[in-house]
């Protein structure tokens, strides 16, 4: 893993709550409430996650990588059908023994740019 | 879910939060594959699992901290009401397992009407007591909205 790119900005992404994303991430936890569960936020993650674990300027090997760890702060709910940026970095890179450790921090903003929610996502490349 | 909101006042530190069972089938994983837009092969293809040394798939750690939220939610009574959650993955949760999500109060503050709780899930392996997530902790809002 490059501990250089620490503070990489990758290029915004836009995600649109649909409803049938939303019954389906609702299907897979068995929420019966007509709600958009908190964690869907995951969703609006994934739409830039694949960039940065397949970044070739990062060089993560994917065999070897476990989430470690995952938080969210929630500023508002999010609402059905709204239209969201999702904005990511790399918030830090340390290697700790043979393993790396990658923080990856998203900011999920509304279109007027408020922050709806915070992620922060921890990976470990175990070493070989 | 009970349909009754806990009371602020109500709260004390130890206060037990309503557990959650869930019985994680692979079509489940699957589904939230689709929902979440993970699709690492860990979490569908069981000879890629074996390769990085699992017995078979596992689910996503996102999935069980989805259930694990979802068992706050449900107690809340309202989503927005949860506004931070933080976990650690430390157990691989397979196909078959039964997991639990529970919670107990940790702290309260009385001028922001805030609940710190400390959160888990676990699952039983074995004979042993496993902890897919350990040493989690939400907070939760009980300020008027």
């Amino acid at each position: 893993m490059n501990a250089t790119l620490e503070g990489k900005v990758y290029p915004d992404a836009t995600f649109t709550v649909e409803p049938e994303r939303v019954n389906l991430f609702r299907a897979a936890i068995g929420e019966e409430l007509a709600i958009v569960p908190p964690t869907f936020a995951t969703a609006a993650e994934f739409t830039v996650m694949p960039f940065i674990v397949g970044d070739a300027e990062l060089g993560l090997d994917f065999t070897r990588v476990v989430h470690a760890e995952q938080e969210y702060e929630w500023y508002r709910r999010v609402r059905m059908g709204e239209a969201l940026t999702v904005r990511s970095r790399i918030a830090s890179i340390r290697q700790k023994a043979r393993n790396g450790f990658l923080t990856i921090e998203t900011e999920v903003l509304d279109r007027d740019g408020r922050l709806v929610v915070l992620a922060r996502a921890t990976m470990i490349e175990r070493g070989t | 879910m009970s349909g009754l909101r806990p009371r602020f006042e109500d709260l004390f530190v130890g206060y037990v939060i309503p557990g959650r069972t869930t019985h994680i089938l692979r079509n489940q994983i699957k589904t939230y594959a689709d929902a979440s837009g993970d699709q690492n092969p860990l979490h569908q293809d069981d000879d890629f699992a074996r390769a990085v040394g699992f017995p078979g798939v596992i689910a996503h750690g996102m999935l069980t901290m989805g259930e694990l939220a979802h068992c706050l939610t449900d107690w809340l009574g309202d989503p927005a009401a949860l506004v931070r959650l933080k976990v650690q993955f430390r157990a691989p949760v397979f196909v078959d397992d039964v997991i639990v999500a529970e919670g107990r109060v940790k702290s309260l503050d009385l001028k922001a009407r805030t609940a710190v709780l400390d959160v888990w899930v676990s699952l039983k392996r074995d004979g042993n007591t496993e902890y897919p997530i350990r040493k989690g902790e939400a907070v939760a809002s009980f300020a008027e909205r």
